[in-house]
């Protein structure tokens, strides 16, 4: 009987016998791209098929049963390439002021992000680090060390640290606010990209960003952050695939010694080096999915809206950042069983929580509102709930 | 270089808004010296518009890095110009103005 064993013994052997055969024939070849010593996927080559090579082992397990699902639609499509490149491509038509990125970063950005973008506790700081360079042009900040001891972190900023900023754009547009994202219109994402850049005293083809200025589409491909070469390999351009190979090719240089093992290996932790490595299975497979995934896409039922509770604007105005969804981990207004939990120990303690602050909800959730108001705000919400 | 300080000033019914945030590492002795730096904070910060005191306050380094103070005054309209002088340990004064808004 063939066992399995012999089978991945045989197998290799083909492998390796094709590949060294392959790499004899290409070595005629200077186009093709060859890998050295040690490389680690993304710099490697594997052979293909008929000739051709790719960076990474070719799969050859049997695909037979396996459901790809269909094509994507044009619209589908459509709706997932929303990138935008380094030099402005992708980016839609729209403009915001510094002043209105001002006005919508207050209402909706500082509550985690600070005032002046400086950062909140957990939350990303956006500006504020010092962007000096040193005399090889590396940003000061970003060499500081992680290391026990030190209480100078690296600041990562949008300023010293993120390298093109029409991805700011494409972030806030897909990513923000938290609580709701997808939310801002495209003009609003340039008002707030406008004012974080301002925050960070980034300049635009030499012009400092005051309240009155306005950035669109051209000036934002214009943007020069001060990292923008602080990254490597560099991943731009149409060098990029080689560059990137080049990099993880060589790995003693580049990332640093040790081999790589894939195959056979011991246990790098044994005492002996000759216990063989413990293998780690998954004990619970997924099997099935329930309820099975639907491929509808309605949207639920529209509610008929009642009549305006008292608290109800004040609650869109001030707590709907984190209270809209429990992506923040805020009971979410209409989850009937977060607010049972909130409400087991009466409504006079949440009223009490509410004004004093508990956990991650700062008192009066950051406002400045009278103690009526804010159990006003809260009789909505747990009305909203039931 | 970063500037001083940001300036914010918003005059709503009468009552001048401000929020302002100063650039200063505020590394007194103790922090200083882990850090390895010379310390740095600000002693005395000034806030005047139409040439009357608005906001003043002692400070040392009690305060966090990059303090933010907020405070509201009455008797100024919109297009007047605040302004806020710091000085630090070492004795240097800083000046930063903005028109309230």
């Amino acid at each position: 009987m063939f066992k399995l064993d012999r089978k991945l013994v045989t197998i290799g052997t083909v492998l390796a016998l094709s590949s060294t055969l392959t790499l004899t024939a290409s070595a005629a070849d200077e186009s093709v791209y060859k890998s050295k010593p040690g490389a680690i996927d993304g710099g490697v080559t594997y052979p293909r098929e008929n000739g051709n090579y790719t960076a990474y082992r070719y799969n050859e397990q049997s695909t037979k049963g396996v459901n790809f699902g269909r094509p994507a639609t044009a619209n589908e499509i459509k709706a997932w390439d929303i990138d935008a490149l380094p030099d402005g491509t992708g980016l839609p038509e729209g403009e915001g002021s510094v002043e209105l990125g001002d006005e919508l970063y207050e209402a909706q950005c500082a509550v985690c992000h600070g005032e002046f973008g400086a950062g909140g506790s957990g939350y990303p700081q956006l500006a504020g680090g010092n962007m000096d360079k040193d005399e090889n042009g590396v940003i000061i900040t970003l060499k500081n060390q992680r290391v026990y001891g030190s209480t100078d972190a690296p600041k990562r900023t949008v300023g010293t640290y993120w390298p093109v900023a029409t991805t700011l754009f494409t972030y806030i547009r897909d990513a923000m606010p938290y609580a709701h994202p997808k939310s801002l219109s495209n003009d609003e994402t340039y008002a707030i990209t406008a004012y974080i850049l301002a925050q960070n005293e980034i300049e635009i083809d030499g012009e400092e960003m005051d309240d009155e200025y306005v950035l669109n589409k051209e000036k934002l491909a214009k943007v020069v952050l001060p990292n923008r070469n602080g990254f490597y390999p560099n991943i731009d351009g149409p060098d990029a695939q080689e560059n990137i190979r080049a990099f993880f090719a060589d790995r003693a240089k580049n990332i640093g010694a040790g081999t790589r093992c894939m195959a056979d290996c011991k246990d790098p932790g044994g005492k002996d080096g000759k216990t063989p490595p413990g293998v780690v299975e998954i004990k619970y497979e997924m099997s099935d999915v329930r309820p099975p995934y639907a491929y509808a896409k309605d949207l639920p039922p529209e509610k008929k809206d009642e009549a305006a509770h008292p608290g109800k604007k004040a609650y869109e105005a001030n707590c709907a950042v984190c209270h809209k969804t429990d992506a923040m981990g805020a009971p979410a207004v209409g989850d009937i069983q977060a607010w049972a939990t909130t409400l087991k120990h009466g409504i006079e303690n949440v009223y009490k929580n509410t004004i004093n602050g508990k956990n991650g909800m700062p008192p009066k959730g950051g406002t400045s509102l009278s103690d009526a108001r804010i159990k006003e705000i809260v009789d909505y919400m747990v009305s909203a709930s039931k | 270089m970063a500037k001083d300080m940001k300036i914010k000033a918003k005059e709503k019914n009468g009552v001048v808004n401000v929020k302002v945030m100063f650039t200063s590492l505020m590394a007194d002795a103790e922090e200083a010296e882990k850090k390895k730096i010379k310390p740095e904070f600000i002693t005395y910060i000034v806030g005047k518009s139409n040439d009357k005191v608005v906001f003043e306050a002692t400070t040392s380094g009690f305060m966090s890095e990059n303090p933010l103070m907020k405070f509201s005054f009455t008797g100024a309209k919109k297009g007047d110009e605040l302004e806020f002088t710091i000085t630090d340990n070492h004795g240097k004064t800083e000046t930063g103005s903005k028109k309230i808004k």
